[in-house]
């Protein structure tokens, strides 16, 4: 606790720091942002959940619409999943403090791995008729 | 991997080529990032295989969500999220000197990581007794779901297993001391650790969800 005192007496806002702006608003919480993040992640699984249940539902109830609300389904998670995703690697890795090099790490396999993604999806399961 | 603390290398890049240790703890760094850009491509592979696969038959895969259920997986993944944020309080933790936070802190991560793969393992166990299995049997609907379902997440639950270990090493190391000056060995760890979970994310989302 010793640590929390200095690091809110301090008043920095680093990665090492109790006190959070969210929303415009200076809160004080144990872990910092670290622990504001795990808040967010947990509450955006959570709604991922309670999407997915819900668009089951719907899909089961209304066989004609199907098509569209389980595209929009897969819009919404995926949705939901790159933002936590983002938020973890953003401040659990601590992508933000590192160089640009490292993000370029990072998004080249992800680009290349989207584009053969692209492409193998691309493909018919069958092959092409002529 | 052995890490360089700050007291056994110089202060500065010298006439004879040694490191800092700050350039050191970047190279190491790079170097873990490097490879988690290799295992992005490895996970893609696994994931655009389900992917094709939820695609060509839509039945078999809703079948499989009934079966699979979302209870005991939601719960899992609560506890990899959990795992995920106490490995960063306890690089936090070293970072500002309290080693006994920091072993309190990674023992909970390494504790996270059993828990989850507990739960790996009753899945896998009831759905063995739904009769979904690794198998290569292409006349059984089961069979090619399985194939698509367990490569991805038993590789990850590998790499789950693989960080436990890390964990307890990390904590080995940390209890001597290694890590009071220069935390780049917790760092690296952490690293590996928040990916899987973030390989998790999107597969909870993909094969239990979507």
């Amino acid at each position: 606790m010793a640590e929390a005192t200095h690091e809110l007496a301090g008043g920095d806002h680093g990665h090492h720091s109790n006190t959070v702006s969210l929303l415009g608003r200076e809160i004080s919480v144990e872990g910092g942002i670290y622990t504001v993040v795990f808040g967010a992640l947990a509450i955006l699984t959570v709604i991922e959940v309670l999407i997915a249940e819900f668009l089951k539902g719907a899909i089961h109830d209304s066989p004609d619409a199907a098509v569209g609300l389980t595209a929009l389904k897969a819009i919404l998670l995926l949705g939901i999943a790159v933002i936590k995703s983002s938020l973890v690697i953003w401040f659990y890795m601590h992508l933000k403090d590192e160089k640009r090099v490292i993000a370029a790490v990072l998004l080249l396999p992800l680009l290349i791995a989207a584009l053969s993604v692209m492409f193998v999806l691309a493909i018919p399961p069958t092959g092409y008729s002529i | 991997m052995a890490e360089l603390t700050a007291n056994q290398l110089p202060a500065a890049h010298d006439d004879h080529g040694h490191m800092s240790a700050e350039e050191h703890n970047e190279n190491m760094k790079l170097g873990m990032w490097l490879y988690l850009a290799s295992e992005i491509v490895i996970f893609s592979i696994m994931i655009v295989g389900y992917v094709l696969f939820r695609i060509n038959q839509p039945d078999v895969v809703e079948l499989a969500h009934g079966k699979l259920g979302v209870g005991l997986v939601t719960a899992n993944t609560f506890v990899l999220l959990a795992s995920s944020f106490f490995m960063v309080m306890g690089l936090r933790a070293m970072q500002n000197g309290n080693r006994a936070g920091m072993l309190r802190w990674i023992g909970l991560t390494a504790l996270g990581g059993i828990v989850f793969l507990g739960g790996q393992y009753i899945e896998y166990s009831e759905l063995a007794h739904l009769g979904i299995v690794l198998g290569y049997d292409t006349s059984s609907i089961w069979s090619t779901f399985g194939m698509r379902f367990y490569a991805p997440t038993f590789f990850h639950g590998a790499h789950v297993f693989v960080g436990v270990l890390w964990a307890l090493e990390v904590m080995r190391r940390g209890a001597k001391g290694r890590y009071d000056d220069n935390p780049i060995g917790i760092e690296m760890f952490g690293l590996y650790w928040h990916f899987v979970d973030v390989v998790w994310i999107m597969l909870f989302t993909l094969i239990y969800l979507v």
